[in-house]
């Protein structure tokens, strides 16, 4: 085993992946400089042939993607921001999602559409979106979104092998997290859940960066004597509702944790299923955690007015356990400032900032 | 021909926008600016000499360098909003709600698409109502080189150059887009033949020449006025600064060396045009002295007005999504 930062695990599977298979490629806006530099030193190893940088053009990146697949290739579209899947809705929803269903199912569609997601960066409404509520929503799309450098990789390599459309998300502010991988090759299967940690009073489902922030609340109410569970799906679709089940029969009690709207957001889909599953397990209401019904605001005081708090979720699991107890110490999430740091540590920016 | 009151101001307004960037780097620096700065220096005279002379009523879209800074300034918007919004105050020009994306809609200014190329369907929208109002108004949309490698561009163009819309496309051409050199993904010189295929004027001009940008957008917005249509006009200028203050400045996977800048930072707009009215005779080293002191004392004010506004109210909130 090794330490890796997550952006490295990243960069590892690209590497081993284009190296492995020929037919793998990449392209995108500024993809030979990076922007998240987890495709750096990619085009220096396989040229300008598979490694392509593109103008400012979802349509046609996501659009390309789809046509290149049906001829036989295994593109990989770097789109920046989850925001600009919005732009690229018909090539992603409609094309690389239902091809393959509207034509008698001859058609494979192996491609791996990446993108940056989610917020606390305090950066404006069309850059910290988390979309994965619309492509969970929308059949034929797989969805992936790591939390830690291992799944990152083993994710990362599982998608690009995988002959259906792959969205795979990573969030900006894990970027820099370390964590071991193998040195061995090894991949992750989709529909897996992970227990992150195991715990006997309360499962606490959380979705990408939401795993961070939900195991920070639990490791401090541990100390408090609550035991909490927390589980990480890794991909919503195909989704592990077993694994989630398994865990409410043991705890009774469920919050779920979303970056995204609260309105229509997976937490809705996700607390339904357990309803449907495991309705009798359960000794109090399912308790949601997820972003305001607002776009996030730009700047540098309200984002965590909208964004779902380490206290929002601590409430929530005492709510469910009908507990009353002093949270005072857990602060708000300001991570605009160490976003900044990190992407230092990356080397996208050199701006000290006081 | 510009009188020399005109000339006067073009001047001013490159030497306000200049040192309203120096205040944006200083606020970078100090972290009071939220999220990042895209400095537009040694490009001022592309907005500057297309905006300087529009009417109040005229709408402008602007590219994401410079988050507006050459085109609202001019256009009306006071610094004091612009520097309070990157601030995120509550007395910015968005109430602290949009930082880099300045707007007000009493100069004609409604906003800066988050996608790049976003704008250029908006603004044959407001076209469209700008010919049915029927009151001469002009949409001046200036977007940067890569954003023209969107399909919006084309649909609006096309549907702009179909109804005769009172619209100025304007490309910025600072030659990158990001790490990625323009001319690796646009196959040809100039950007203005992409207005041919639209049967639309398209005009190329040096970019650093503030005159020169001015006369080719008074003669399209004219046209626009008098009902004949669209026009597209590239300015060919260059990004000195790397894509945003402070961050890496590759060219591709690479670094970019700064011989390739060099010759640009000589062709710095502000000074040619200084030397220019120097020579000329329209201004004195007392006049330039003078401007240069106005426009530090005001970019300086604005930036103690905007560092000593509150911030805004977290109830916002609940108001700002629908209008009831």
């Amino acid at each position: 085993m090794r330490e890796v930062r997550f952006i490295q695990a990243i960069n590892e599977a690209l590497l081993e992946e284009m190296k492995r298979d020929e037919t793998v490629f990449i392209f995108g806006e500024c993809v030979r400089g990076g922007t998240f530099p987890h495709t750096n030193g990619l085009f220096e190893k396989f040229g300008k042939d598979r490694v392509l940088d593109t103008s400012i053009s979802e349509n046609a990146i996501a659009g390309a993607a789809v046509g290149a697949a049906l001829a036989g290739y295994r593109p990989i579209a770097e789109l920046m921001f989850s925001d600009f899947f919005l732009i690229a809705g018909d090539e992603i929803c409609n094309k690389a999602a239902k091809w393959r269903f509207t034509h008698g199912m001859k058609l494979k569609m192996p491609i791996v559409y990446m993108a940056s997601t989610g917020g606390y960066i305090r950066s404006d409404s069309e850059h910290s979106q988390s979309v994965e509520s619309l492509i969970m929503h929308t059949p034929g799309l797989r969805i992936a979104i790591p939390t830690t450098p291992y799944d990152a990789k083993g994710l990362l390599k599982t998608a690009i092998r995988d002959d259906d459309p792959v969205v795979y998300l990573y969030h900006k502010l894990l970027l820099t997290k370390k964590g071991e991988i193998p040195d061995e090759e090894y991949t992750i299967p989709f529909g897996l859940a992970d227990v992150k940690k195991e715990g006997k009073d309360v499962t606490v489902v959380a979705v990408g960066f939401m795993v961070d922030l939900s195991l920070g609340v639990a490791n401090k109410l541990q100390e408090r004597g609550i035991s909490v569970e927390v589980i990480d799906p890794r991909t919503l679709e195909p989704f592990d509702i077993d694994t989630i089940v398994t865990s409410v029969k043991k705890t009774k009690r469920v919050v779920i944790v979303d970056e995204d709207t609260l309105r229509c957001g997976v937490t809705g889909e996700i607390g339904m299923q357990i309803m449907e599953k495991a309705f009798d397990y359960l000794d109090a209401p399912i308790q949601r955690v997820a972003a305001a019904n607002c776009p996030i605001p730009a700047g540098w005081y309200l984002e965590e007015h909208v964004l779902p708090q380490p206290p929002d979720i601590a409430a929530a699991i005492l709510k469910v356990l009908g507990k009353d107890m002093d949270i005072s110490d857990m602060k708000k999430e300001k991570v605009g400032f160490d976003a900044v740091k990190a992407f230092g540590d990356l080397g996208i920016t050199k701006v000290k900032q006081n | 021909m510009l009188t020399k009151e005109q000339k006067m101001k073009l001047y001013t307004n490159l030497v306000r926008v200049r040192k309203l960037d120096e205040i944006m780097v200083k606020g970078v620096l100090s972290g009071k600016v939220c999220g990042h700065w895209s400095s537009q220096k040694g490009q001022e005279a592309v907005g500057v000499g297309a905006t300087t002379f529009l009417r109040k009523d005229d709408y402008i879209f602007f590219c994401h360098r410079g988050h507006g800074i050459t085109t609202v300034i001019p256009k009306g918007i006071s610094p004091r909003a612009f520097i309070a919004e990157h601030f995120s105050k509550n007395s910015g020009a968005c109430q602290g709600m949009g930082c880099l994306h300045v707007a007000d809609m009493e100069y004609g200014a409604p906003g800066l698409s988050g996608s790049l190329g976003g704008d250029f369907v908006l603004a044959a929208g407001m076209g469209i109502a700008a010919k049915m109002r029927a009151k001469g108004q002009v949409v001046v949309c200036i977007q940067g080189d890569g954003t023209y490698g969107r399909g919006t561009f084309h649909e609006a163009a096309l549907m702009a150059a179909n109804w005769k819309l009172p619209i100025v496309w304007g490309v910025e051409n600072n030659q990158y887009m990001v790490f990625t050199p323009t001319s690796d993904i646009f196959p040809k010189e100039n950007m203005a033949d992409l207005a041919f295929g639209y049967g639309m004027p398209g005009v190329v001009v040096d970019g650093q020449d503030v005159v020169a940008v001015f006369e080719a957008f008074q003669t399209a917005i004219e046209r626009a006025r008098a009902g004949e249509g669209p026009s597209l006009i590239e300015c060919k200028t260059y990004r000195i600064e790397p894509h945003t203050y402070g961050m890496v400045d590759k060219r591709c996977a690479g670094l970019r060396s700064p011989e390739e800048i060099e010759p640009w930072v000589k062709k710095d707009p502000v000074n040619l045009f200084q030397e220019r009215l120097l020579k000329e005779g329209v201004l004195t080293q007392a006049d330039v002295d003078r401007i240069d002191r106005e426009a530090i004392e005001e970019m300086e004010e604005a930036e103690r007005f905007a560092t000593e506004s509150p911030a805004p109210d977290p109830q916002i909130l609940k108001q700002v999504l629908y209008w009831k």
